[in-house]
């Protein structure tokens, strides 16, 4: 067991954390020249595009040091979102160290800090670890300034390197086998193992990430997940070595996969701990959390006859996809879709991009909303997170929405324009504390509707880039909720409905009107946009009609392309939704849910 | 691109047309001449010495000898272009004659010619007489100099208006003045004085067009960097209803989008058979052809239609088989554009479609907001309906 090093990479994004990854991976020959793309481990496209890691991915490396022994070392890598913070945990709780990546030119930045706390409350030995030092702009005597001052760590012991270039990284590999612990653990004890992540594999069914804690866990094994109480038969274990590698036994200490015939990732919950069922340990790992949706919104097909495959997509998504829920839903003016649960708004971008590009969809989704629980006078309870559901006003006692715990951290300098920002999103109980010289973690109790609106984006335009976000959820408490409705020419648009706390009722639909008012194209008549509490009209917006569209010269003999032109502005218009008899383009639908952020 | 036609392909593709019991077809001969392109103009055109306009002419005569007894007899001529009046009448009295002796053409066919105002003189307007030319349209554009040099035109004003005087002194059957409006800047009093002017001047017929913006024009180019504007949509609708109503009161029937005549006899018969299915021959470069239910077009650089026929290959670029529901939205698109509007037991007969009933609820909302109206079997657009042409063809269910 003492050749074995499990760490993760922390780091803010962009200062390299996957170019590093691709270094060590290289360098113990995991991947030949040959098969080496950049980004190995950052799988899905919309990863690779933005630069974050959604999904974690897990390597073993072997490598030969400079002592002469081979070690094993488990890079695991972790998720870069608040989203996905209980993804990052357990992986977190899967290693023994962290290399904490700086740019050395950025310096220390507002997510490597949160990043460490968090490492921090796992107890894991830090590398701190100064990248990029082949940039002209790198500061390496700032950088180590920064990481004592703001970090709190010693920098005399930092690592040099340059992903990009290569240097340094035997330091980096020497650096994990000399300072960070091998794991602890005994392999006759009864078995503990953490399922860290889940990946779906269509001819294996689900593949199981899992950290061995205590015990070992073999093939043929009768094994108990301690959380959900199912019981399976292992058929396989073995090593992440980018493609999985056979192995007769996983044994205390050692991170690597288990086949156990799940059929899909909604079956398993990731944190929950495998046992022997022969011999169970006494108490399942701590630390475990149900991933729940917070957000919910109804996706539609652009058009209907895409519905089918919607199904299709969604059923397959969900097999690698545990933490989003869907069920049927419908719409007036939008047809049959799925309302969905999300983890937070990155999850439902992620869920939305793949279902565009791997499955090729067009679609429209409807206002994010969050569960709001309904009194009603009669005593009954209600959850309610659709506004199609929102019972009839005269029927509701009183309401109560979701507030959550939001930890802050930023550099002093941006303390007003956050609280601001806090006030303006009706933050209570607002306080800050110093972290360090100059840094500050401001935390506010804030209701979960008012961050999945716009929250995160306004948060890093007013600090600049500098502020990190992590929420927890705390509790339900009362709010005065209002269903906005927008109507076009008189009639309700239904999949623009959304509850919203009477104070903010206006702006949204104005905002709802302003958006439409400018995507909706002007037709043969007047356009009236209002936004709506019951029968009082809040906000209005007109859209003037057009007089004049045909074209001037009609003639030579040309017809086809004008004939073509019409026939193309015909298809147009079949892929518009009709309210009334008003056209709506799907860019209407997708401008209305996109923010400010001038 | 299909593979080229051979002569005989060609009359079994294109030609072996019932001709129209009624009409007779439109011949057109496109002029890809100017000499100098005007900053808005998207058509065929190209700058050229007397050995190219040559080679053309003769050109256009041996494309003509490829459709000899196609079975069309034509019963107007039309030059377009371009810049037809910079041909010299001699080349078009040669042309005239080598058409004559390929095509079937009526004895009573008229002939048009556009015409650009520094062509018109005394002698040539005498020439065009004598070679049959029954109808001139002066590319007059504007009345206004500032005008003219913002559009790219080589005339003024004053040339303009000498041109008109000289020909409807010289006898023609309709003299008539094309317009352009919707320049940036233009008020719809300056607009409204420009129409004065051009009715003072008794001509038969006017053309007036809103200036459209080419992508692959100068004009084009500079409204995509922002160096030119367009005028706004509401004010061009003002414009173009300025125009009908000022007209009307003037006693020009607004018979098309864009087109007046003084009396019925005026209206364009040429351009009215692309606006019903009509059958049309047309030769030279770019020249567009509609018979036997295929389209088909020409090579649109001059120098690959010359190639072509000089080498005695048809210099058709591509062609194409419009189905029925392309063919209908054809007939609504550009019957709709005409006062006249569309012949629904016509349209019955022709592509076996009741629109009446296919289309009830349509008909019957563009009715009620006053953009059609039912005149026995004809649909017919009211003038904010004639504003709208294009939205009432694409509303229908085909």
């Amino acid at each position: 067991m003492d050749d074995i090093r499990s760490f993760c990479i922390i780091a803010h994004i962009d200062h390299g954390k996957s170019t590093l990854a691709d270094r060590l991976i290289q360098h113990c020959g995991a991947v030949t020249d040959r098969e080496f793309r950049d980004q190995i481990l950052d799988s899905m496209d919309i990863e690779r595009e933005r630069g974050i890691t959604i999904k974690s991915n897990t390597v073993t490396l072997e490598y030969t040091a400079r002592d002469g022994r081979t070690y094993r070392l488990n890079l695991i890598d972790t998720p870069g979102h608040v989203d996905f913070s209980h993804e990052v945990r357990r992986s977190l709780m899967s290693c023994e160290g962290a290399l904490l990546l700086v740019d050395a030119a950025q310096g220390v930045e507002a997510q490597t800090v949160a990043n460490l706390y968090l490492a921090l409350e796992y107890d894991l030995e830090m590398v701190p670890v100064i990248n990029k030092i082949d940039l002209p702009a790198a500061d390496v005597e700032r950088v180590k300034e920064e990481i004592e001052e703001d970090l709190g760590l010693d920098a005399d012991d930092a690592v040099l390197c340059s992903a990009k270039t290569g240097d340094g990284i035997e330091e980096v590999l020497e650096a994990i086998i000399q300072r960070l612990p091998p794991p602890a653990g005994d392999p006759e004890a009864p078995l503990q193992a953490l399922i860290f992540d889940a990946q779906y594999d269509p001819y294996r069914g689900v593949v199981l990430l899992v950290r061995v804690m205590e015990g070992s866990l073999r093939r043929g094994q009768k094994i108990l997940l301690m959380h959900t109480g199912k019981e399976y038969d292992v058929e396989e274990v073995g090593l992440l070595q980018l493609k999985r590698v056979k192995t007769d036994e996983l044994a205390a200490g050692m991170v690597g996969y288990v086949i156990a015939g799940v059929k899909a990732v909604s079956e398993i919950a990731v944190g929950d701990t495998i046992t022997d069922v022969e011999a169970p340990a006494d108490a399942p790992l701590p630390g475990y959390k149900e991933a729940k949706s917070v957000v919910f919104s109804s996706i539609y097909p652009m058009s209907t006859e895409e519905y089918p495959e919607l199904i299709k997509a969604l059923e397959k998504l969900k097999l690698n996809d545990a933490a989003l829920t869907y069920e049927k839903d419908s719409s007036a003016a939008l047809g049959f879709g799925f309302r969905c649960g999300f983890l937070g708004l990155l999850h439902l971008e992620v869920v939305q991009e793949r279902l565009r590009r791997e499955y090729d969809l067009s679609l429209i989704l409807s206002a994010p909303s969050v569960r709001y629980r309904i009194t009603l006078t009669d005593g009954q309870e209600l959850w309610v997170d659709n506004p199609s559901l929102y019972p009839d006003p005269g029927s509701i006692d009183g309401a109560e929405e979701p507030y959550i715990k939001a930890s802050v951290m930023m550099p002093e300098r941006y303390v007003g324009a956050v609280m601001e920002l806090c006030r303006d999103r009706r933050g209570e109980n607002t306080t800050f504390s110093y972290l360090a010289v100059g840094r500050v973690e401001l935390t506010s109790e804030m209701p979960l509707a008012e961050v999945i609106f716009d929250f995160y984006d306004r948060l890093k335009s007013v600090t600049q880039g500098y502020g990190s976000f992590d929420y927890e959820m705390i509790d339900y408490r009362p709010t005065d909720l209002v269903k906005v409705d927008i109507l076009v020419n008189a009639e309700v648009v239904d999949a623009l409905s959304q509850l919203v706390h009477r104070d903010k009722a206006r702006a949204r639909a104005l905002h709802y009107c302003e958006r439409l008012a400018d995507t909706i194209p002007r037709q043969q008549f007047k356009i009236a946009i209002q936004g709506a509490v019951g029968g009082d009209i809040i906000a209005r917006k007109t859209i003037n009609a057009y007089r004049k569209d045909v074209t001037a010269k009609c003639y030579g003999g040309d017809i086809s392309r004008k004939r073509k032109l019409l026939e193309k502005q015909k298809k147009g218009k079949k892929r518009m939704k009709m309210v009334g008899a008003v056209e709506i383009p799907q860019s209407a639908f997708v401008a209305v849910l996109k923010t400010d952020r001038d | 691109m299909p593979p080229i036609p051979t002569k005989s392909e060609i009359r079994n593709r294109y030609l072996l047309m019932k001709p129209s019991p009624s009409t007779g077809a439109g011949l057109y001969i496109h002029v890809p001449f100017c000499t100098s392109v005007c900053l808005y103009c998207d058509f065929a055109v190209t700058i050229a010495g007397e050995e190219r306009r040559n080679a053309w002419a003769v050109g256009v005569v041996r494309e003509a000898e490829m459709y000899a007894d196609c079975g069309l007899t034509f019963d107007t001529i039309y030059l377009g272009g371009g810049t037809p009046s910079s041909v010299v009448p001699e080349r078009l009295d040669s042309i005239f004659v080598g058409l004559r002796g390929q095509l079937e053409i009526n004895e009573g066919a008229v002939c048009y010619l556009e015409a650009n105002p520094e062509d018109v003189t005394l002698e040539t307007t005498t020439l065009w007489r004598q070679l049959g030319v029954d109808v001139v349209s002066l590319g007059v554009q504007s009345f206004d100099d500032e005008a003219l040099g913002f559009l790219g035109r080589q005339h003024s004003a004053s040339v303009a208006l000498a041109a008109v005087e000289i020909l409807l002194a010289a006898g023609f059957h309709t003299v008539s003045v094309d317009l352009i409006y919707g320049l940036s800047g233009q008020t719809p009093g300056g607009w409204k004085a420009q129409l004065a002017r051009a009715v003072s001047l008794g001509i038969d017929h006017l053309s007036c067009y809103q200036l459209t913006f080419h992508e692959d024009t100068l004009f084009g180019r500079r409204l995509a960097h922002g160096l030119i504007e367009q005028v706004p949509e509401r004010e061009q609708a003002e414009l173009f209803f300025l125009t009908h109503e000022v007209l009307a009161d003037a006693g020009f029937e607004g018979y098309e989008v864009s087109n007046f005549a003084a009396a019925t006899r005026h209206r364009s018969r040429h351009n009215q058979k692309y606006w019903d299915h009509t059958p049309y021959l047309g030769l030279g470069p770019s020249a567009h052809s509609l018979a036997n239910g295929r389209r088909w077009w020409n090579r649109r650089k001059v120098r690959q239609w010359q190639t072509a026929v000089d080498s005695g290959r048809p210099p058709i670029e591509d062609e194409e088989r419009p189905s029925r529901e392309e063919l209908l939205l054809e007939a609504l698109m550009l019957g709709l554009r005409t006062t006249d509007g569309v012949d629904l037991n016509r349209i019955c007969e022709r592509h076996g479609i009741d629109l009446l009933a296919t289309n009830a609820a349509t008909i019957d909302r563009f009715c009620k907001s006053g953009h059609l109206h039912m005149d026995e079997s004809r649909l017919r657009p009211t003038l904010t309906g004639l504003a709208i042409a294009d939205t009432l063809a694409r509303s229908f269910n085909l």
